[in-house]
Parts: structure tokens; C-alpha cells; sequence
């Protein structure tokens, strides 16, 4: 901290140095890796992905539900069954991430400090749309990562819009950065194509449509959803019966974020899954 | 010519003298540790003088805005840089103003060519019980004052910061007989609009150094309350809570303020 760093242009509005490039500068965070690498003949391979897990996400009449897995695997191998991919960021945001963890652990810890820093230097909350947008560029700034094979990170954002028109608010990205918001749902990892058919099937055809479920319907919808992705895909746990180890799932509402009890979930699980 | 020894005293010397007289006007500031957190209170027109720092931290300033803002920026940035790559715990406001900011003040202060910082600061870290707060204030030449014990005088569960030396001390006089740390929030509340008088009268009355009558404290308080608004914040001690700084709006205050 000599004076030569607190210079001009750093104190503006703080938006100029945000806080990867503050951590940047530092050396605590890694170079951007943009641009595609280059590659050798041997190194041809097409980037594949490899978000070995599930995660969906939905608005019900209490907010926006976010579930997760919890397997963390390895290749063939289950590494741990006990892992939380969906991560509170703040008091109303939640980032719920497949893909890599190492990656997506520390990306949600960038967004999270990222956002205080926000908040304390210009002494307001950032807007919805700016934590949007701070989460895409850092996917953004690691895909470079993703094109050499490590790293790809692919998350779903949930969050309260507070401000003008309150509302809960979801989006789903995809490993570049590109950022859409979902009307109803989302879905990301390896099995989410089983989940996305059946949030579809069920907002389309099911008793009632998606944003009227009720919060016990709501639950019992995601556990038997994440159930049925872990029927054919090997990286997503699902409910493990024997384990008693059930998904993490939260609720986003203009309350803030709720964590269900585990306990919860069991006896939702109990009367409407298993 | 400030390379004679003598010279550069006697520009030490005039730039303190120069920096004391920018800062005497500024609006008192006082602090209380309370039994669930920790209470920053003062009173002005105009400008915002209490800031989040960190997790646990808050501070207070007066001075040059652009100094302060200078200050402010480089507290948050070392606190948010350190309690990422660590834990927020292992952010200290001890190690903050020890380490980084008193070394840098100290330095621009001496650097008779350079231009000083014109701020004054009193940081605040909560902590899980009161005797755990910890208070520093942060003078424009690196100078650190704690509220820690000394062979003078006992620990304070309390800080304050003003535009003389007059009037800290009898601010911190009318605390240490007011201010008990166990005290509510109300009672807090009500002690530090107190504290806060006690130090714009002698502003005002530099002369004086006795510590006013009851009945006048009271009064200038009054009339204080009613062309100015108060700017208060909490540092919750509840260490559950997700956001512990909260500033607290002029409305809220004025319900729980006694006559």
C-alpha cells in the first residue's frame, strides 16, 4: 500500500479496478486465459464436457428452489458423496455449479468477495444484473482453462430482485460466459437432460404449472427429478437410500435464502418419492 | 533547505500545525461498545462519515473527503484481499492499522515535499464478548491510540474522535462516567448523543476545559438534534448474522432518544 498505488484512477468509481483484477494485481488469482491455446498435433482431442453431476432449478410460488447432487466424481470414480455444489453468495444469491470444483469452489468464492468488496467500496448494493454479469465474466476470463480440457465450470444463478419489479430471478450460462434467464427452469450437468424433459413435461402437461407448485410439491418434484437422472447417469447421486445422504436444496425468496433441513427433505422423501 | 535538521523540525512542525487547524472543526465521533455489538454515533449535515471496513470492522473519519476516501479504499482492499486468500477471521484490525496504514501516514507526513493526509480515523472491531472490542484511532501522522490498558488508566470499552485534543479528552472524561459496557442499545444511544455534545461544545468553547453541566449538555444537544441528523451504524456482536455493519436511518434513532 504505497501511495503510488492509491493513485487516480483506481479510486474513480472502483469500477475500473474490480476485484479479480485487484486480486490479480496482487498475484492471488490466476492470469485471464483467454483466446484458444496452441495445440500440437497430438493434442486434436475435442474439448468434451464434463460436468459429472445435476443441478436444477425452478420457480415455485415461494421463490426460486435450487437442487443439487452430491457426488463429486472422478472419471469412473466416486470421490465423495457428501459434496455441496450449490453455494450461497449472498443473502439473496445462490450459484449452484457443475464442472470442475476445484474451479467452481474457487469462482464462487471470487463472486462472493467480489460482491462485498462491491458493496463496501461504493457503498451500495450491486444490481441483479451486475452480478449476473460479474459471473459471466469470470467464466469468461477461464476459457482458456476450458479449451486446454481443465476447468469448465457451468453454473445456474438464482437470485431476488429486490428493486424495481420484485421478483425471483434464475439464470443458466454456458461455459464461455453467454448468460440467459429462465422464465420457469433450469437445468446443468451431466444429467440434466433427463431433468430438463421432466421440468418440461410437468410445466406443460402436469398437474399445474411450475411457478404454482406449492413448496412440498416443489421439493418432492425435485427430489424425484434428480432421482430420475441418477437412474442412467453414473455421475449424479441422486437420493441415497441406504446412506440416508438426501441433495442439498435451497429456496431463494425475498426473505433471503433457506437451506431445507435435511430432515425436511427425508420426510418429503418418504411420503411422495421413495 | 529542510535538509538542516532544524528546518525539517520546524516544517514538521508548521505542517502539524496546518493539518490541526484543518481538522478542529470536524464533527465529533463516538463509538460505545454495547452488549450486542458495537455503536458508531455522530451528527452532521452533509457528508457520510462511517464506513463498513470489513466482516468485523467499521471506521469513522474526519477530514478531507478525498484523503478519507484514499484511507477507506486502501483499509477495504487490504481486509478483502487478506480475508480471501485466508478466512475472514484471520482479518485483524490490530495487523490493519499497525502494519499498513500507520507505517503509510507516517511516511506521507514526513515527506515534507509530499503532500500529508488530512484524516483522522477511529476503527472499531467487534468482537464475541465486550472486553474483546477492540478501538484504534488513527492520527494523520501514523500516531496509533487504543482503548487497551495502560499504566495510566484502565481499559475503555469506548473511543472517540474530534477536531482537538481538548475535546477527546473530555469526551472520553463524560464516557468513562456514563458508558458502562454492558449497557443496551437505547442507553448507549443516549450516552453517545451525550458524548457527542459534550465534544462539539468544546469545539466551540475551545477555552473551557471543564466538563459542562448537565442541564447544558442537554440543551445543546437539542438544539443540535434539531438542525442536524444523526449517522449511526451497529457492528452486531451476533456473529450468525450475515451482514454484521448496519447503518441506522435518522428515524429510527429519534423514537428511542430521551429528553
Amino acid at each position: 500500500m504505497d501511495r503510488s498505488q492509491l493513485g487516480f484512477d483506481q479510486n474513480v468509481s472502483g469500477a475500473e479496478d474490480d476485484f479479480p483484477s485487484l486480486l490479480r494485481r496482487k498475484g492471488l488469482l490466476g492470469p485471464v486465459a483467454l483466446g484458444p491455446m496452441t495445440q500440437t498435433a497430438t493434442q486434436q482431442q475435442t474439448w468434451q464436457s464434463t460436468e459429472a453431476t445435476t443441478i436444477l432449478a425452478f420457480k415455485f410460488t415461494g421463490g426460486v428452489l435450487v437442487a443439487g447432487d452430491r457426488r463429486a466424481t472422478a472419471g469412473n470414480t466416486v470421490v465423495y458423496d457428501r459434496a455441496d455444489k450449490v453455494l450461497e453468495i449472498d443473502r439473496h444469491s445462490i450459484m449452484a455449479i457443475a464442472g470442475v470444483p476445484a474451479t467452481a469452489w474457487e469462482m464462487a468464492r471470487v463472486l462472493e468477495h467480489s460482491l462485498e468488496y462491491f458493496r463496501r467500496t461504493q457503498l451500495q448494493e450491486m444490481t441483479v444484473d451486475g452480478k449476473v454479469r460479474a459471473l459471466s465474466k469470470l467464466l469468461r476470463d477461464n476459457f482458456g482453462f476450458v479449451m486446454q480440457g481443465i476447468g469448465v465450470v457451468v453454473p445456474i444463478f438464482a437470485t431476488y430482485d429486490g428493486n424495481s419489479k420484485p421478483e425471483a430471478r434464475l439464470y443458466f450460462y454456458d461455459a464461455m460466459g453467454a448468460q440467459f434467464e429462465a422464465t420457469d427452469y433450469a437445468a446443468t450437468g451431466s444429467g440434466s437432460p433427463a431433468v430438463r424433459g421432466i421440468l418440461y413435461y410437468e410445466n406443460t402437461w402436469g398437474a399445474k404449472p411450475l411457478h404454482n407448485l406449492s413448496e412440498q410439491e416443489a421439493v418432492s418434484l425435485a427430489l424425484r427429478a434428480l432421482d430420475t437422472a441418477a437412474e442412467s447417469d453414473t455421475a449424479t447421486a441422486g437420493v441415497d437410500r441406504s446412506g440416508k445422504v438426501y441433495p442439498v436444496i435451497k429456496i431463494v425468496s425475498r426473505e433471503g435464502i433457506t437451506t431445507l433441513p435435511e430432515g425436511k427433505i427425508a420426510v418429503v422423501f418418504k411420503e411422495m418419492v421413495a | 533547505m529542510i535538509e538542516e535538521p532544524y528546518r525539517w523540525v520546524e516544517a514538521i512542525a508548521n505542517r502539524r500545525e496546518y493539518i490541526e487547524g484543518q481538522l478542529a472543526p470536524g464533527s465529533p465521533i463516538a463509538a460505545l461498545g454495547y452488549r450486542e455489538g458495537i455503536l458508531f454515533v455522530t451528527l452532521g449535515q452533509t457528508r457520510q462519515k462511517l464506513f463498513e471496513i470489513y466482516d468485523r470492522i467499521a471506521m469513522g473519519a474526519i477530514g478531507h473527503p478525498g484523503d478519507i476516501e484514499r484511507l477507506r479504499m486502501a483499509a477495504i482492499e487490504l481486509a478483502s484481499t487478506e480475508g480471501f486468500t485466508r478466512s475472514a477471521a484471520d482479518v485483524s484490525l490490530r495487523r490493519l492499522a499497525h502494519y499498513s496504514l500507520s507505517p503509510v501516514m507516517k511516511t506521507a507526513f514526513e515527506q515534507v515535499y509530499g503532500p500529508p493526509y488530512l484524516a483522522r480515523m477511529l476503527f472499531a472491531e467487534v468482537g464475541v464478548h465486550p472486553e474483546d472490542d477492540l478501538f484504534l484511532r488513527v492520527e494523520y501522522d501514523g500516531e496509533i491510540a487504543s482503548n487497551g490498558a495502560t499504566y495510566a488508566r484502565a481499559r475503555q470499552d469506548f473511543a472517540v474522535l474530534s477536531g482537538t485534543r481538548q475535546s477527546v479528552e473530555l469526551m472520553e472524561t463524560f464516557l468513562k462516567s456514563e458508558h458502562k459496557p454492558d449497557a443496551s442499545f437505547e442507553t448507549a444511544v443516549n450516552s453517545a448523543l451525550d458524548a457527542w455534545s459534550v465534544g462539539h461544545m468544546l469545539l466551540q468553547a475551545s477555552e473551557t476545559n471543564e466538563l459542562p453541566a448537565r442541564d447544558a449538555i442537554a440543551q445543546h444537544r437539542q438544539e443540535q438534534l434539531a438542525i442536524a441528523a444523526i449517522e449511526a451504524a451497529v457492528l452486531e456482536r451476533d456473529g450468525s448474522r450475515p451482514i454484521r455493519y448496519r447503518s441506522l436511518a435518522d428515524k429510527e434513532l429519534r423514537s428511542i432518544i430521551t429528553q
